[in-house]
């Protein structure tokens, strides 16, 4: 027989805290990591260092801070492709301007403010026009990298103002340990972690990404919602691409080529769910470093960049085959 | 504290002013005249019924309100000041709270976080007050006794659980208005009493109720006043005392309910062509029946009881665990779709939008999707035969439609379950399997489909239909067999059958 409606009341047993962990996502990517970790340090000498990890770090923040914008998108169901080549325009007014006023301030407010249209014309297209924001973006993208070799004439523009503190900004490290980026990297995302969980505005990301009907009814205003995470994601990939051009010491008409794509990657291996309304923005973090690790420690083993790309390709698919999988399970 | 909020609140509610009105107002949709010079009014502290059958333009009017429709003519005052709701935040700043029959909180979020989910508490800086939201869902909860726990995934409930979570969280906004849309089609008795006081809880406080139902008994118990609508109009306001159950019906069908149920056939005593035994799905259990030829086999269940379920994993749709299907003698196995259409059965989905038709693709393609392979040469499509198979089925079934190059979204839900009707018959078919049939489709194509199925088991097909109408229900079938929570708790002859009797199996 059917159960009693008194049965159907009764509440649940609460689940334990170490059930509720394991189902945790984050968990799983945590283990994975420090697997990895502990992996490379026996493989390697020289890999548990702490310069080689705070290195990690920095090369990791690059993809982590674009990676904060990019899993906002995706959680409130659009998809933003157009980040990587937007993150190589933006070096463009960065060093065309300071080589013109030798002002870092200047510079990096020409590059926020080019971010800052791409973003809006995303926004624009994707939720007030309803393009599907996959087109949308790639249409951008190509149109911004079109942009930056027809500006350029396929050459590097040099950095000829020679600014210390432009150098700093992508090469230093804070106390002379972390570096910078990796510095900026986790303070973004310790505000978009407080911001997902704690303002009401990430909560309306999530119930957009989730049911936009629903959130429609709860008189959401979906569009917005929708604008403003594809310009946040847009002024974020505008920040990794002055980290970059730093970096690089110049505006490289090259720089961000195929970006897009390792960080949708580490988006997705953090769980983020490519439908919308799930994922953690600590688990893109995680999903961010151990990509990271996992190119430092394949490096230092002499692996040949070509296999690092098919090993991490098969670590991408096998994660989401294991989470399909674990779902799967979880519904039966 | 949340009740004294809204008292201080109610104060503030002038009991002389109508706290709704809506006078004429009028709503077309493509080919469909949804509302015509509709009225309604609403006073405060009291529950105001909308009652009609499916198509009589109750859901419409609820949408004008809830600002996911805009009217096309007519006024809406609330309070006696006239106002324009053209989104749902419209409405909601107006003080409208709808609860709606389709669940609408988000499956991720916890229980109190849907509760809030329209206005969170925050803090002076702006930050949610998770702590606040957990406690006052909580305390509300305990109020009206609804044993649930806040911190648990909604999705996770149950959905009659989800469905008093929706209604909760009424409590919890500043409402002036509340509309409830079908509140009891998923809620257990226990839960239906819950319901009710909750509802007097807020009339005690001088909100305004309208009450959307086709229930007669739960309308008779709850409802101040009555208003019925019939094929978008407005039919009569009346108080319920003025009312008898044959007053009430005679409004909302209009005539009597033998014509709107043809009955060409004697009981249908053909071959068994569907055999059930210890089926066993993630939601159904130890499912066993016998479906003949020529008869209307009636599925009843309330909402989550495993109609859709059942019909899904008979058409090899959903994965099955244990147990057999035969089909005309054959077992259906591989248990796919595939063979299950070489068998011969077919399913008419509840959901015709997302499940049935392609929305862009026009009357004819939409037809002969299943039939493809009958008017290929060599495979290419031979374009004429297929045209003219199409038109015998559009004459045949009287599909209004233009051409059978009319993109079929711009058929009315009559015509659209038309062409799917089609589509399954067009292949030759031994059984069909039809969810929900009567969906969103007004009362005047109701009376044609119920025709068409009377016809195709009068013609030898096994009939089986999942529906939770119950004078379709009544009206159509030859046997009635009534489903509970993934189980068949009854099964019972057309003549056996009564509405209480089915209901106690529903609800079982």
């Amino acid at each position: 027989m059917p159960q009693s409606p008194d049965l159907a009341l009764a509440p649940r047993p609460a689940p334990s805290i170490l059930a509720t962990l394991a189902r945790r996502n984050e968990v799983a990517l945590l283990i994975c990591l420090l697997a990895l970790i502990i992996f490379f340090s026996l493989a390697s000498s020289s890999f548990l260092t702490p310069r080689n990890l705070t290195n990690v770090l920095g090369q990791a923040s690059l993809a982590m801070v674009a990676g904060v914008g990019v899993a906002i998108v995706v959680m409130s169901g659009e998809i933003d492709v157009s980040i990587g080549s937007l993150a190589g325009a933006v070096g463009i007014p960065l060093v065309t301007i300071m080589n013109m006023t030798e002002s870092l301030p200047l510079g990096i407010a020409g590059a926020l403010l080019l971010a800052l249209v791409v973003g809006v014309v995303n926004g624009y297209l994707v939720a007030y026009l309803g393009i599907n924001s996959l087109i949308a973006t790639l249409g951008t993208m190509f149109i911004i990298r079109g942009g930056i070799y027809l500006y350029t004439g396929q050459r590097s523009i040099p950095d000829t103002a020679y600014l210390e503190e432009f150098f700093q900004l992508g090469n230093g490290r804070f106390f002379d340990f972390l570096p910078y980026p990796a510095l900026i990297s986790l303070i973004i995302l310790a505000i978009f972690i407080y911001v997902m969980r704690m303002r009401p505005f990430g909560r309306q990301i999530y119930a957009v990404g989730g049911n936009p009907e629903v959130a429609r009814l709860a008189g959401f205003d979906v569009r917005r919602v929708k604008f403003i995470c594809l310009v946040i994601s847009a002024l974020l990939a505008g920040v990794a691409g002055i980290l970059l051009s730093s970096r690089l010491g110049s505006a490289v008409h090259v720089a961000g080529l195929g970006f897009e794509f390792q960080v949708v990657a580490a988006v997705v291996l953090g769980g983020v769910s490519l439908a919308g309304g799930v994922g953690s923005l600590v688990g893109v973090a995680l999903g961010v470093l151990i990509l990271s690790f996992l190119s430092n420690g394949l490096g230092m083993l002499n692996l040949a960049t070509e296999w690092q790309l098919v090993v991490t390709g098969g670590i991408i698919i096998a994660a989401v085959a294991f989470d399909e999988f674990k779902r799967r399970n979880q519904k039966q | 504290m949340l009740d004294e909020a809204r008292t201080g609140h109610a104060a503030a509610i002038d009991t002389s002013i109508p706290a709704l009105e809506m006078v004429g107002i009028g709503k077309r949709f493509p080919g469909v005249l949804a509302l015509e010079n509709v009225d309604l009014r609403l006073e405060p502290g009291k529950v105001h019924a909308l009652m009609g059958e499916n198509g009589a333009g109750k859901s419409t009017l609820i949408k004008i309100l809830a600002g996911v429709y805009e009217k096309d003519v007519g006024t809406i005052r609330i309070a006696g000041r006239e106002v324009e709701i053209r989104t749902p935040r419209d409405a909601l700043s107006q003080g409208i709270k709808v609860v709606f029959q389709e669940i609408a909180l988000i499956p991720e979020f916890t229980v109190a976080e849907n509760i809030f989910l329209e206005d969170y508490p925050t803090s002076g800086a702006g930050n949610i007050r998770w702590r606040k939201i957990r406690d006052d869902a909580a305390a509300l909860f305990d109020r009206i006794g609804f044993k649930v726990n806040p911190d648990a995934r909604t999705g996770d409930l149950p959905v009659s659980q989800q469905q008093m979570v929706e209604i909760a969280r009424a409590l919890a906004s500043e409402a002036r208005i509340v509309v409830m849309d079908e509140p009891t089609s998923s809620l257990t008795p226990t839960e239906v009493e819950m319901l009710f006081s909750v509802i007097r809880r807020l009339t005690s406080l001088g909100i305004a109720i309208l009450y959307v139902s086709h229930k007669l008994d739960e309308i008779f118990e709850i409802a101040d006043t009555v208003t019925v609508l019939r094929d978008g109009r407005h039919i009569s306001t009346q108080p319920k005392t003025a009312h008898t159950s044959d007053t009430l019906i005679r409004d909302m069908i209009g005539r009597q309910i033998g014509d709107l149920f043809p009955r060409s056939r004697g009981a249908g005593t053909g071959d068994v062509v569907v055999g059930v035994s210890g089926l066993s799905t993630a939601k159904l259990a130890d499912i066993a029946f016998e479906a003949r030829a020529g008869e209307v086999l009636g599925v009843f269940g309330l909402m989550g009881a495993g109609r859709t379920e059942l019909a899904k994993a008979l058409v090899g749709y959903d994965p099955i665990r244990t147990g057999t299907i035969t089909i005309g003698g054959s077992p259906l196995c591989p248990h796919d779709t595939r063979t299950a259409v070489s068998l011969g059965i077919g399913l008419l989905t509840e959901d015709r939008k997302t499940e049935g038709l392609m929305l862009e693709l026009p009357v004819m393609h939409n037809m002969s999707l299943a039939s493809l392979g009958r008017f290929a040469n060599m495979s290419f499509l031979d374009e004429k035969r297929e045209r003219s198979a199409v038109q015998e089925f559009v004459d045949r079934f009287r599909v209004k439609t233009p051409s059978l190059e009319q993109h079929i979204k711009n058929l009315s839900g009559g015509n659209q379950q038309k062409v799917l009707l089609a589509r399954w018959l067009m292949r030759g078919l031994k059984v069909i399997v039809v969810d929900e049939p009567t969906r969103g489709i007004d009362v005047g194509a109701k009376s044609e489909i119920f025709a068409l199925i009377d016809r195709l088991a009068a013609e030898g097909l096994a009939v089986i239909m999942m529906t939770s109408e119950m004078p379709e229900l009544l009206g159509l079938s030859d046997r009635i067999m009534v489903m509970a929570e993934g189980r068949i708790t009854a099964t019972m002859g057309r003549d056996e059958a009564t509405q209480e009797k089915i209901l106690n199996a529903a609800i079982a």
